[in-house]
């Protein structure tokens, strides 16, 4: 190919429309020829994607009708695995529950104390400190996540953990127990473990959105004797919504998709004390090999954070100024 | 030090002392306590962490959580001899994953960007379609094909489905960039005789290192710590990354607590070294561009 052919379509916006009118004398053949080697450009990109991302999405949905157990001939079963997962499997509906709860708390976490973080460096007067804290805030984040869990894990322990000796200095030795180990706490102590919850780059977004508050509002609304607490809820939260709208969302779908945690925590013990969604997906896939069962549930949780991140998107509404 | 906020600064001739007296003057104080109180609480395990990994068993039955001497740092060798060889298998799955994504999705997005191809935005609505499909979704039938392949306990099966998947947030990211660069200087390279792909090499790539290392970060950062799939799919312990291994070196060595730190702490060097080249691009890239919704 030569330049000359090659110069008028892939040229500056304008160029571009200058070009509008000769492309369309061109039939749709002439034009696909022209770009030729543009398809091949995009040729192993969408080889490794059909592969390994649409074949297996396609399927998990296909087979999520089926009895499918490894080894077997694959049996048509309709709507049965969800009929069982939400009318038979008791297990289910309980990790519901407490997924709800995870999520929940996940949300509540990442609006309030990262955005105080946010607020308070965001109002720091000198751009060395602000500096110093973007970069502290952060590095939590580059400690490999399964660290961080048997870290917690750790900290829960029953006969060496942080949380008992705590306890234990400050008089509250009876309040002792094996965090993890007991039914009655595991569930939340997967919850709320993570404290003071701010480590990542949940701040940075934030921070990001104030800075880019146009300095004229921030005059005005100090000319105008607004400031302090009044600011923060008249000026800094409406003009910040996308962002908030962006974290809210990465919460529920990480609060959704955060059964590794409790993988690595609890393996959803004991018993089924803290068991989610995904993690039972897992047990049925690989402990069990109930494989059409296990993409039932697959199926269950792509259709329910689509729907939450649809619901999100549409009605927490952006402010514009 | 340096600073990033747009405006014009005045050249900072004050030592750390005088900035932190203004701090006070100004009023700023409690903001800083508020944050080193978040800050400390933070950091707490990983301190502690760092305490416990220099002690022996008697060590840590009397005294827990505060330094005690002499210092044990024969734990890091223990450690490292397990740990050493997860720390490599894991930088052979993200390291050559991320340079296959990179390469792969930089021509993708380029493509995408600047050539006005019939089918343009069907394909691309085909790569971005990709983000809303959850890992839950595809993670048994994934498992199986692998099987089916024979992929099953080797590399391939991290590197493979690594650089099809990690492209389709790269391409989406990377997109945007390419089409936002001033379409002149292409106009004017291709004048002086150059192709297509000289073009791409020598003024695409060039102009866009700092959005390519971004995202590359981001893709070291999550294969890096992928539990999940190498659990499943790697079976030999020659074979496993770092994080199923340390979850097998915790189940092993339950209660040997000094040694125990001592791989969590080497275990968490080579992001923390990754971090220290390019915190710049990291802090900036995430909090100057405009990520929202």
């Amino acid at each position: 190919m030569t330049t000359e052919e090659i110069r008028a379509p892939a040229s500056h916006a304008t160029m571009a429309d200058l070009r509008v009118p000769r492309e369309r004398e061109s039939t749709l053949g002439q034009r696909i020829y022209r770009y030729r080697f543009v398809y091949l450009m995009l040729v192993p990109t969408f080889a490794l994607l059909l592969t390994f991302n649409y074949y297996p999405a396609f399927m998990g949905l296909y087979r999520a009708f089926f009895q499918w157990d490894i080894g077997l001939q694959p049996e048509f079963l309709g709507l049965g695995n969800f009929e069982k997962l939400f009318i038979r499997d008791d297990v289910f509906i309980k990790s519901l529950r407490h997924v709800s709860l995870l999520t929940s708390w996940r949300v509540i976490s990442a609006v309030t104390f990262p955005f105080i973080v946010a607020e308070l460096i965001f109002n720091l007067r000198s751009h060395v400190h602000k500096y110093t804290y973007r970069v502290l805030t952060i590095l939590p984040a580059v400690v490999p996540g399964i660290v961080n869990l048997l870290l917690w894990q750790f900290i829960y322990d029953g006969t060496h953990g942080l949380l008992n000796a705590f306890l234990e200095s400050v008089g509250l030795g009876d309040w002792q127990q094996p965090w993890l180990g007991s039914p009655k706490t595991a569930l939340y102590a997967v919850t709320f473990m993570g404290f003071p919850w701010v480590g990542g780059v949940t701040v940075l977004i934030y921070l990001a959105g104030l800075q880019g508050i146009s300095d004229e509002v921030i005059d005005s609304s100090l000319v105008d004797g607004c400031s302090g607490l009044r600011r923060l809820f008249a000026i800094d939260i409406p003009l910040i919504l996308g962002q908030f709208k962006l974290i809210i969302v990465l919460a529920v779908i990480g609060g959704l998709q955060g059964w590794v945690a409790v993988f690595v925590m609890t393996a959803g013990g004991p018993g089924t004390a803290s068991m989610v969604p995904g993690l039972w997906m897992y047990n049925n896939a690989f402990l069990w090999n109930k494989m059409g069962y296990a993409s039932a549930i697959g199926m269950f949780l792509f259709v329910l954070i689509m729907g939450l991140t649809i619901l999100n998107v549409k009605f927490v509404k952006t402010g514009e100024y | 030090m340096t600073v990033l906020e747009g405006q014009p600064q005045p050249i900072q001739r004050m030592t750390m002392g005088d900035s932190w007296r203004r701090a006070w003057r100004t009023g700023d104080w409690w903001r800083h306590l508020g944050l080193l109180g978040f800050l400390f609480f933070m950091f707490l395990p990983f301190i502690i962490t760092i305490i416990i990994s220099f002690k022996d068993i008697p060590q840590f039955d009397h005294f827990p959580f505060t330094v005690t001497f002499p210092l044990h740092p024969e734990n890091y060798s223990d450690a490292w001899r397990i740990v050493s060889r997860y720390i490599y298998n894991s930088l052979i799955a993200s390291g050559t994953s991320v340079a296959g994504m990179v390469v792969l999705a930089a021509i993708a997005a380029w493509a995408f960007a600047r050539y006005p191809f019939p089918g343009r935005e069907i394909f691309f609505f085909g790569v971005l379609a990709l983000l809303m499909v959850p890992g839950e979704l595809t993670l048994i039938p994934a498992f199986l094909l692998v099987k089916d392949l024979g992929l099953l306990n080797t590399r391939w099966v991290l590197i493979a489905p690594y650089i099809a998947g990690g492209q389709v947030f790269a391409i989406f990211i990377l997109r945007q960039f390419f089409e936002a660069l001033p379409g002149e200087m292409f106009e004017a390279a291709r004048i002086d005789g150059a192709n297509e792909l000289q073009v791409f090499r020598h003024i695409g790539i060039p102009l866009s290192q700092s959005i390519l290392g971004v995202v590359a970060i981001m893709h070291v950062l999550s294969t890096w710590n992928d539990v999940i799939w190498p659990l499943v799919t790697l079976r030999s312990d020659e074979l496993m990354t770092l994080t199923i291994g340390l979850y097998a070196f915790r189940t092993a060595w339950y209660t040997i607590w000094g040694p125990l730190m001592a791989g969590y702490v080497i275990a968490s060097i080579p992001l923390i070294i990754l971090f220290a080249f390019t915190s710049r691009l990291f802090v900036e890239g995430l909090s100057s561009g405009a990520i929202k919704m």
